[in-house]
């Protein structure tokens, strides 16, 4: 176990300098001058050389490539070329409303599959087995924007239930951050007027985000709720006379629970790809929305920066959850 | 099971009690936009909703009347200028300060001036263009010594890249990345990129106070999302800019008010005139014949924008109607007798950029592209780049032929004129136009200082365009806001500064 930790954990690196050096030479050959499109047209070329001397942009690519490998290796993502503010600063700061999110996504996802998977195995050929088939097949193609849209269009602008845009109302941000997530910084201030604000802020981005991606979970918990129903331990259960849900939730849901796990770990990196488009619907203000942001104005420190960052992330996730995983089902041995 | 049900139902009820907010509503006006702060540095500051911040942050000089072009005293009591039109004195406010306590006095005015034009960033070239030098006589007094006598100096002043930083705050060699050290109604509690500006009032401001204590800009992404979010009520304000079917709806929408204002906005199509086949006149001059304004304002902008056909806007002095109007008749004359045929057309790219002008370029440039393969002469490729892109390539001459737009620096012909058309200025357009004797003209207007003689020197200059069309002038563009029918204060100024310092809910 512990050796097949370390080598995840090293063959992360690999991993993540390939996706870093991908970026940062298509980054570069995109047309496009950085320093141009902070400094506008009318710049004169010597404040244009002298920026790009600031920034390094004068040096050879490949001397930039090292320079680059160098500061990330000591942890620098570099300063923001829009912003002049450190890109791990900007990371920080808005990584806890992407990952607030993706929890939350991830949380409804994964309720509706276990719901409507578990029944739709038990009810193997009825109506409802069909209905969860042709739900999974007609969520997977919606769009997340489009669905965003049209969620914001009934439940916002119709109903007036819910808000459309951003994390919170105006100054209904709590008084303290400690986490970053509104919900549990919310808490710890006991500010119960600013958790209710931030919970209906909440709720459409990651319906949207959790409906989408809740297809795979829905048809993954069915195919293997249903192999553990055709086991004999449910056979055997049900001749000792054990309750029908207790059957399905306990005996063959558990056991259908680990390959779903590992599917979690790879939807991770599905739900962030999702979590740009979402942020981009509902103005959420995350990692995705920045990185659309920057890339626009050719931020070469933060656009890699953040790639780097999800790269990082997914692989962490896709680790714990291999952690988890062993740890939950003794058979899984590395 | 029990169990869950009360949890669910106690959560929901919580989810659905009404907030309470912590600042009273009266004391805040939400404003939504699509744009983007890109510079709050004076300095560097040159695009419209950076401007326009700073607008309401800072002051200058000098500043205009709201609703008005009229120039009145602002943070200098009163000024002389001298009979040759070479030296502006200027007798400031006692007691000006800055939001930080800092004294607002001429040595400041010093710093910043020279500071703006040693820096050389984007605007830079407003005051670098004319200004000689700053002379100060004491903390109040102080004098501005122009290079040649310069008839709209004293609207450069009333601009952004006049007023005045702090000098104990902002450094004279680099751009200053911080919030804005303020001078005007309002300063910057908190900024925070792509999301939100909130502004509250600034308690050293000498004039009037702010009408509301708080201003939120919330800043969106898309057209999509500022309308959704205005149609859920989440705002207050809409300004720029939402997409002209959305503006024409909510227009029906009896639960706002919406308000049009003419705008000194223009667009344009820019030739580079070294890049071929644009570098013949003949062939710019046959385009110009073949673009109906008529159908881009009705089809493309739903008749939200008007026609324009010389570059200075409508409403100005020294306007004049020169550009030839749709005639594509004339198109195929001129380019038939270039030699060019229906098997032999005329193949050119037309440039254009996906999101700076908003959602609806795309829309012109097709239409523009219909209307000259409409001629039947013309074959036209569309072409487009993101903004970042677009800036790199008509700097190094890629595009011969693309879509622009312009916002003022100050109320005046001369920057509707001289930024265009001026050889040593028209590279920044990406035109490259360069014409010795609309140079002396342009020139000569900036010497005269009587408007009937300026208005003459333009006329001259822009009968020249019609030959030689380095630009086709498109159109003129409108302001439009939406608010809910609580809100006032809203101001459609001919200048367009929206001022969120009139802004009050009844």
């Amino acid at each position: 176990m512990k050796t097949y930790i370390l080598t995840r954990i090293l063959l992360t690196i690999p991993m993540v300098l390939i996706i870093l050096t991908i970026i940062f030479f298509v980054l570069r050959i995109l047309p496009g001058n950085p320093v141009l499109a902070m400094l506008g047209p009318k710049a004169p070329p010597e404040v244009v050389k002298s920026m790009e001397h600031q920034m390094g942009l004068d040096k050879p690519i490949i001397v930039q490539y090292g320079d680059y490998l160098a500061d990330i290796g000591r942890g620098n993502f570099g300063t923001s070329a829009y912003t002049s503010v450190p890109v791990i600063q900007e990371l920080m700061q808005k990584f806890p409303a992407t990952l607030e999110l993706t929890i939350f996504a991830m949380a409804i996802a994964v309720l509706i599959g276990i719901f409507f998977g578990t029944y739709a195995a038990y009810h193997f050929g009825g109506p409802l087995d069909v209905a969860a088939r042709v739900y999974s097949i007609f969520v997977y193609s919606f769009p997340v924007f489009w669905f965003g849209i049209m969620l914001q269009l009934v439940f916002g602008v119709w109903f007036h239930w819910l808000p459309v845009s951003g994390r919170s109302a105006p100054f209904m941000i709590p008084n303290h951050i400690y986490t970053g997530l509104y919900v549990i910084d919310s808490i710890l201030n006991l500010q119960w007027g600013v958790l209710a604000d931030t919970l209906r802020h909440l709720v459409l981005p990651s319906v949207a985000l959790g409906v989408v991606i809740s297809s795979i979970f829905v048809r993954m918990v069915r195919s293997n709720v249903l192999l553990s129903l055709s086991s004999q331990y449910v056979v055997a259960s049900r001749a000792r006379g054990v309750k029908e849900k207790r059957v399905l939730f306990k005996h063959a849901l558990k056991n259908a629970m680990a390959p779903i796990l590992t599917i979690m770990g790879l939807e991770f990196a599905l739900l962030l790809a999702g979590a740009v488009l979402t942020e981009t619907t509902f103005s959420w203000p995350g990692i995705g929305n920045y990185l659309v942001t920057r890339i626009g104005y050719r931020d070469f420190p933060a656009i890699q920066g953040a790639i780097v960052f999800f790269a990082l992330f997914v692989a962490i996730v896709s680790i714990l959850v291999d952690i988890i995983n062993a740890w939950v089902d003794p058979r899984v041995r590395y | 099971m029990k169990k869950y049900t009360i949890l669910m139902v106690a959560l929901m009820l919580m989810v659905s009690v009404v907030s309470i907010f912590a600042v009273a509503a009266k004391d805040y006006v939400i404003v939504g936009t699509t744009d983007k702060v890109t510079s709050l540095d004076p300095a560097k500051a040159y695009e419209y909703f950076s401007d326009n911040i700073l607008q309401n942050v800072m002051t200058g000089l000098v500043n205009y009347v709201p609703g008005t072009t009229k120039i009145v005293p602002g943070l200098a009591k009163s000024w002389e200028i001298s009979t040759d039109g070479i030296t502006y004195t200027f007798h400031l406010r006692k007691g000006l300060k800055f939001s930080n306590g800092d004294p607002i006095n001429s040595q400041a005015f010093k710093f910043s001036i020279d500071r703006a034009i040693s820096l050389k960033q984007n605007p830079s070239f407003l005051l670098a263009d004319v200004v000689k030098d700053v002379k100060v006589v004491d903390d109040t007094t102080f004098k501005i010594n122009l290079k040649y006598p310069f008839a709209p100096f004293i609207n450069i002043l009333a601009f952004t890249i006049s007023y005045p930083v702090d000098p104990k705050v902002y450094r004279a060699d680099q751009v200053y990345n911080g919030l804005p050290v303020a001078s005007g109604p309002y300063m910057i509690k908190q900024l925070v990129r792509g999301q939100q500006v909130e502004l509250v009032r600034n308690p050293n401001y000498f004039g009037e106070p702010a009408k509301t204590p708080i201003i939120l800009v919330k800043i969106y992404r898309a057209a999509n999302n500022l309308y959704m979010a205005l149609l859920n009520g989440e705002i207050d304000v809409a300004y720029r800019t939402l997409l002209p079917q959305q503006f024409a709806q909510i227009q029906q929408n009896s639960k706002f008010t919406s308000y049009v204002g003419k705008s000194p906005f223009i667009r344009e199509v820019v030739f580079d005139v070294n890049v071929k086949p644009f570098n013949n006149p003949k062939i710019r001059e046959a385009l110009s014949y073949a673009i109906s304004r008529a159908e881009i304002s009705a089809k493309v902008f739903k008749s939200q924008v008007a026609p324009l056909y010389t570059l200075i806007p409508d409403g100005m002095w020294g306007h004049k109607d020169v550009m030839p109007h749709y005639r594509p008749s004339k198109t195929v004359a001129i380019l038939k007798s270039l030699g060019y045929s229906k098997d032999n057309p005329l193949e050119i790219s037309l440039w254009y950029t996906p999101s700076h002008y908003g959602s609806t370029e795309s829309d012109l440039a097709l239409t523009i592209k219909n209307q000259l393969e409409a001629t039947g002469l013309v074959k036209c490729t569309i072409k487009y780049a993101e903004w970042a892109t677009y800036i790199d390539y008509w700097t190094k001459g890629v595009m011969g032929m693309f879509l622009l737009g312009w916002y003022p620096d100050y109320f005046d012909p001369d920057d509707y004129m001289w930024p265009f058309l001026e050889s040593k200025a028209s590279p920044g357009m990406g035109s490259y136009y360069s014409n010795k004797l609309v140079d002396e003209l342009l020139m000569d207007a900036r010497l005269v200082s009587d408007i009937p003689g300026r208005t003459a020197l333009y006329n001259a200059v822009q009968d020249t365009m019609v030959k030689e069309a380095p630009y086709i002038p498109l159109f003129q563009g409108q302001q439009q806001v939406v608010a809910k029918p609580n809100i006032k204060g809203i101001l459609m100024d001919p200048v367009q500064i929206f001022r969120y310092y009139l802004l009050y809910k009844k």
